[in-house]
């Protein structure tokens, strides 16, 4: 259930957060950005702090079996036709040592391509890990 | 902040469409049941805190983030797909 992001990747596709995200919930309106060089990392740049960018990615680059259980009463919520329509996308958190990169699969980012919505859905982190190495481990 | 005393099995109701129930009460704690559409995310504090601290740290990258892309499309090469 994670289509590709079918986004236009020059100015970057403007998604409102109506509740923002965890932590930040005066933030509401962001600019997925998609820099050529920075793939497969996406960047969700706040247009209201400059200095407020997350790091993001299609989590099915690095665990495709990776599938946000959304109910269609969730779906609904989130003005999804259904499920299927969600554009996935998880944070990453890129630490000194890059090599112990991490993306949170317990609060992933749901998207809305056709209404440009996100929401931050919230799963107890006992059914995915908050911090899933995205790096092989030696 | 609003502070309400209940008894054993009595609940309040928030917006019309939430209830919270206590369902028991020990020594070691209160046990609360939660009825609340499925749209509405229900969880204990500690996992929205845990959640909030990880995007606040996805805020701070410190190095370029070409070296980190880069190895992450050394570790998974790109698939049409995925672009």
């Amino acid at each position: 259930m994670n289509p590709p992001l079918a986004l236009p990747n020059d100015d970057g596709l403007l998604i409102t957060f109506p509740k923002g995200l965890l932590g930040f919930p005066q933030l509401t309106l962001f600019r997925l950005l998609e820099p050529h060089d920075g793939y497969p990392l996406k960047f969700l740049q706040s247009e209201e702090n400059p200095e407020v960018s997350f790091t993001c990615i299609n989590p099915a680059v690095v665990k495709p079996d990776y599938d946000v259980p959304l109910s269609a009463e969730e779906a609904q919520a989130l003005g999804l036709e259904s499920p299927e329509d969600a554009l996935i996308l998880t944070l990453v958190v890129v630490p000194e040592d890059p090599r112990q990169m991490t993306t949170n699969l317990a609060g992933p980012l749901v998207l809305n391509g056709k209404t440009r919505m996100g929401y931050q859905i919230v799963f107890g982190s006992e059914k995915f890990p908050l911090r899933y190495p995205i790096l092989p481990q030696d | 902040m609003l502070v309400i005393t209940r008894k054993l099995e009595q609940s309040i109701i928030i917006g019309g469409e939430v209830e919270v129930i206590v369902l028991g009460v020990t020594k070691d704690g209160v046990r609360l049941g939660i009825k609340a559409p499925r749209s509405v995310q229900v969880h204990r504090r500690e996992v929205f805190e845990a959640i909030a601290a990880e995007n606040r740290a996805a805020t701070e990258t410190r190095v370029p983030v070409q070296d980190a892309a880069a190895l992450l499309r050394a570790a998974h090469p790109p698939k049409p797909k995925d672009r």
